[in-house]
């Protein structure tokens, strides 16, 4: 009896030709989609999980909310909590670890790199149980200057593995140059995790340039800050006893009047490792993370985009499958004379319809081998479909197939397995019910709804993508370099003179950051002088940016009121005073319009000449010379911010040159020489600010990229099932189009005839999605301080709607025009 | 009104060659009532669907009222066919989704006749024709009769001065087979031409001139005297 299924569901897939083939592309086309999402997804949700023990390792985030001020939150904690809470909470902690992030160079005879290094507590590798290939966690990682690198290191620096004793010569923050001897080295890392560890040493003083205050602070938050909880201690319980801490006994108590709660100022939050790469970003504030932060919003809307694919892809199984049901009557009729039960009937076809899934998972997983790599390109991504050595991956494919086969089977099944034998067989006439007829014009109109806010959503997505990168950022952007020149601090002078030299550079400025580098800079500023109104001034929270002469000249910045920074003036740069010092230093400052207007002036004009009040390692009373319209200084995926720029060259680390050349590779290879001549043994970090600026929104680009690739597929495999339903359609209308064009209907009329009838289901299909699209659209836009107009949204709605008749009006009118030039004889004669 | 002029109409099926007509010549006047009779496969369809211009002859002329129409487009014989004639099938050919009163309607919708009118004659038609009761039925909801009369409104509605018929009655029993040939009778009186195919020697009586094919030859004619 099987193999009687089994024959007759095969030989339907071949006698149905082009319904099988769009059937089975579809769903393959649907499969496909969903395993590529699915493989983006695992990888996602799978970050860190397969770390030793990861569901008792947590993470501690701070957040800071005090009165008056903007919330601050980042996933950094201040150096000395890490000690006293791992001392204090002994019960519920195990260890603890910190990391500071640092760049340093190595140096290989001629070369220098820039590497990342991680400075952690020695307790490192109690939490991190990373496997090592050489040395081990005992025995690698006990003394003081122990250093373990990563396979992929020890090949760059050595060519092989077995390093164990050899020495890189490392140049630190502090400038002088040290031997230090390899201990062990690890495995690469996966890409599912969020630590971006190639180099690992111990925390020590030593190694720090400035001051190892880092570690020894209550307020500064600069490390990141791991824990490993006892076994059966859940992360809420170890989260109240941080808080508890927190309130009474910790020295942050001391900051706080009595009656206050500390952490309703200041917050340690916890996180489990294995959800930071998704979760992160909702503690993070502005700042990043040790690697990129995914999305779980992102990850969410891909889940959906795949389930979408795949349901539209199911309808048109639905929809072909009883669409063809007339012509199967018969046949079940037949089995049923014959003594099949109504039951056994609906089994067949939900069998059929698996075996057609099944069918169409293999050319699905075929079609996933084939598109991968360039998948992976799109992602930045490097995806594996491992299917074999995967038996979850394998068991949860043929799952879908079962799900999918049952879902896109059960409606033709209940349907076709209802026909009552006697009617059938009696009657010559179809037995295509108005109902079904209205039921696949429903399932149009969903298939199509569901597309068309796909691809509105994939417009207003990208449309936001254009407009960020087009907007007007204040500044001339075009043909600039930036240059670190963190490393060249001694030689800034003669660097700048050698760079001018060069015909094709106009003009090197220097200044703390380039566009789109943000550091958060952040600090209080009072205005010394009482406005006219009497108001008192408050302490204001500025974002300031250092810069040198010349700065806003290069990026052709131009005052609403007052002037720029001037050499001539002899009184703009800061003089710096000792931190004791009862006389303030001096100097000028420039603001922005949103700075203006927080520190309550209404017009620009007023503000000149005003003095602000600020401290840094000393006072600074500083002279308002000039104010300037806002401009991007960071991504406009932010406000922008009230920002004060100031003059002080001891905190110049960037360098923007203005060029003019075709040969952009002789410039580079200049560049790079003077470069060498000025800064030895020092890697050269040269970029082009256009592609800083790109690089903002690679996220965004690459999220509209994949929406709309598979928007296209969903859009495709709609117009498939149209397609199809519209051949079908045609085939049954056949004799009534004759007996038309008997009556003097022109091929015009019957197109337009057979048109009409798929535009109407296309066109309800756009009404409906219209507003959910706009509305889902609209509250995307809101998480964008500047965005896309909203009335961009009506354009894109009707060329969409506009596009999708085309679509369906070319889809249709093939078989539309075939049906209707047809000698209408040849319909009549035979019934 | 028409002139068939050595006309031929072969088929290519498989590498046979049918001559399902050979070498007719046949002249029908204005006002006429013909019947063509002969054997199944002799070629009366054929014949009728060319004097419809259904089809195309494949040699030979066809004058209809003085033009040679063998040789135009199937957009200019859709102009004419549209026009002067009216078609009744021996399987009525109505279509299933509509109403009597649509079905009837559908000759008008394509002559760009408005609303209004078309109402009105497809009400005087169905009244005519005694089926104005059942003007809301679906076709398969009404008896072979019935919807054989449906059919007949639906060719004169259009008042085209030609009605073509094959096998008219040849689906009904004879009660319902006379009602319909009384109803063509009734219709030439009033001036329509009609050419009718059928295999009932009584319904052919009904005719004034009865043509017999063989084999796609006309083998004989007969003119029942007035
Ligand atoms: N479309 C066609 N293709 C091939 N042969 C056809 C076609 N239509 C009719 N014939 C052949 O032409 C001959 C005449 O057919 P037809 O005019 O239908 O005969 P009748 O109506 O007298 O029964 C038959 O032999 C038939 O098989
Ligand atoms: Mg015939």
């Amino acid at each position: 009896m099987f193999r009687n299924y089994l024959i007759t569901a095969w030989r339907n897939i071949i006698k149905n030709g082009i319904f099988s083939v769009i059937n089975i592309f579809g769903l393959a086309v649907g499969l496909m989609s969903c395993i590529l999402i699915m493989l983006f997804v695992r990888q996602e949700i799978g970050f860190d999980s397969w770390l030793t023990d990861s569901d008792r390792l947590v993470r501690m985030h701070t957040s800071y909310s005090m009165p008056n001020r903007d919330k601050f939150e980042t996933v950094r904690s201040a150096g000395s909590m890490m000690p006293a809470i791992r001392d204090y909470a002994k019960n519920e902690v195990e260890t603890g670890v910190r990391f500071i992030q640092f760049g340093i160079t190595v140096r290989k005879g001629e070369d220098a790199f820039a590497e990342q290094a991680t400075m952690v507590d020695s307790s490192f590798f109690s939490l991190f149980d990373l496997p090592f290939v050489q040395g081990s966690k005992t025995s690698s990682f006990n003394k003081p200057m122990d250093l373990i690198i990563t396979e992929r290191l020890a090949l760059k620096y050595f060519g092989r593995t077995d390093v164990i004793g050899e020495t890189l010569t490392i140049c630190c923050v502090s400038d002088n140059t040290s031997e230090v001897a390899i201990t062990g080295v690890i495995k690469n890392l996966p890409d599912e995790t969020h630590l971006n560890t190639e180099m690992i040493v111990r925390l020590q003083p030593l190694l720090f340039s400035e001051d190892d205050g880092t570690l020894h602070t209550w307020t500064s938050l600069n490390v990141y800050t791991y824990f490993k909880l006892k076994p059966n201690v859940t992360m809420e319980q170890f989260q109240q006893r941080i808080d508890y801490w927190m309130d009474n006994e910790s020295p942050l108590r001391d900051m706080f009047d009595n009656n206050e709660t500390v952490t309703d100022f200041v917050q340690q939050r916890l996180m489990p490792v294995p959800d930071l790469h998704l979760n992160a970003k909702q503690h993070a504030g502005n700042m990043g993370d040790l690697t990129p932060m995914g999305d779980s919003n992102m990850i969410r809307t891909f889940i959906v985009v795949a389930g979408l694919v795949l349901l539209i892809a199911c309808i048109n199984f639905m929809n072909l499958s009883t669409a063809k049901a007339s012509k199967r009557a018969r046949e079940v009729a037949m089995r049923k004379v014959l003594g099949a039960s109504r039951t056994q009937v609906a089994l067949q076809f939900l069998g059929e319809a698996i075996a057609i899934v099944i069918l169409s998972l293999m050319f699905a997983l075929v079609a996933v081998e084939i598109v991968l790599p360039l998948y992976n390109e799109l992602l930045g991504k490097t995806l594996e479909l491992r299917l074999f050595s995967d038996p979850a991956l394998l068991l949860s494919l043929l799952l879908v197939a079962i799900l999918v086969g049952l879902g896109a089977g059960m409606y033709p099944a209940f349907y076709l397995s209802k026909f009552l034998p006697g009617q059938i067989l009696k009657s010559t006439k179809s037995v295509e019910s108005k109902s079904s007829t209205k039921m696949r014009s429903l399932l149009v109109v969903f298939q199509f709804s569901i597309s068309i806010i796909l691809v509105i959503s994939t417009l207003v997505v990208y449309g936001q993508t254009v407009f960020s990168n087009n907007i007007n950022v204040g500044y001339q952007s075009d043909n600039k370099l930036v240059l670190n020149v963190r490393p060249a601090r001694e030689n800034l002078a003669s660097l700048k003179q050698e760079l001018l030299s060069l015909p094709e550079i106009s003009s090197v400025v220097y200044s703390s950051e380039a566009p789109t580098q943000d550091d958060e800079n952040n600090n209080y500023f009072k205005l010394l002088e009482t406005h006219s109104d009497g108001t008192a001034n408050e302490q204001v929270l500025l974002n300031y940016h250092n810069m040198d002469f010349g700065f806003f000249e290069a990026y052709k910045v131009t005052p609403i009121a007052g002037r720029l920074f001037d050499e001539n003036y002899g009184s703009d740069e800061i003089n710096l005073v000792p931190e004791n010092s009862s006389e303030p230093g001096k100097g000028s400052v420039i603001l922005n319009e949103t700075a203006l207007k927080e520190l309550g002036f209404t017009s620009a004009e007023q503000a000149i000449g005003k003095t602000l009040a600020h401290e840094v390692r000393g006072k600074q009373h500083l002279t308002i010379v000039g104010v300037i319209p806002d401009i991007y200084f960071r991504s406009i995926k932010f406000d922008v911010r009230p920002t004060a720029y100031t003059l002080n060259p001891t905190r110049l680390r960037a360098a923007s040159l203005t060029f003019s050349t075709d040969d952009i590779s002789s410039l580079l290879n200049k560049i790079e020489l003077i470069w060498k001549r000025n800064v030895p043994m020092q890697p050269i970090e040269l970029e082009f600010l256009s592609e800083m600026m790109k690089a903002q929104y690679n996220d965004e680009v690459t999220t509209a990229q994949l929406f709309l690739v598979f928007s296209l597929l969903a859009v495709v495999i709609a117009c498939l099932g149209l397609y199809g339903l519209s051949a079908f359609t045609v085939e049954r209308r056949t004799k009534e189009i004759g007996i038309r064009k008997v009556m003097g209907a022109s091929v015009r009329d019957i197109v337009s005839l057979l048109i009409w009838q798929f535009s109407k289901p296309v066109a309800i299909a756009n009404i409906l999605a219209w507003p959910i699209a706009a509305y889902a659209m609209l509250s995307w836009l809101e998480s964008f301080p500047y965005r896309l107009s909203e009335l961009w949204l009506i354009p894109i709605c009707l060329g969409v709607g506009l596009l999708s008749l085309i679509i369906a009006w070319s889809t249709v009118g093939g078989n539309a025009a075939k049906v209707a030039r047809k000698n209408p004889i040849k319909a009549l004669r035979y019934e | 009104m028409l002139k068939l002029h050595n006309l031929s109409r072969s088929y290519q099926t498989d590498n046979i060659e049918t001559m399902a007509l050979d070498n007719v010549n046949i002249e029908i006047k204005k006002g006429e009532f013909v019947a063509i009779m002969g054997p199944s496969g002799c070629g009366k369809s054929t014949l009728l669907n060319t004097i419809g211009m259904l089809d195309n002859p494949s040699a030979g002329d066809y004058i209809f009222a003085g033009e040679n129409v063998a040789g135009y487009s199937e957009k200019q014989l859709s102009e004419i066919r549209k026009k002067s004639i009216g078609f009744i099938f021996q399987n009525f050919n109505l279509i299933d989704e509509l109403t009597v009163q649509e079905n009837i309607e559908l000759a008008l919708i394509y002559h760009k006749i408005p609303a209004a009118e078309r109402k009105q004659r497809v009400e005087k038609v169905m009244d005519k024709v005694g089926i104005a009761h059942r003007a809301k039925h679906l076709p398969n909801q009404l008896s072979g009769g019935q919807q054989q009369r449906v059919a007949v409104a639906r060719a004169v509605v259009g008042d085209q001065p030609m009605i073509l018929a094959d096998e008219p009655t040849g689906n009904l029993d004879s009660a319902h087979g006379q009602e319909v040939m009384e109803m063509l009778q009734q219709l030439n009186a009033e001036g329509t031409t009609i050419v009718m195919v059928t295999h009932s020697p009584a319904h052919a009586d009904y005719a004034r001139r009865t043509i017999h094919l063989f084999d796609g030859h006309v083998v004989n004619e007969n003119v029942r005297a007035a």
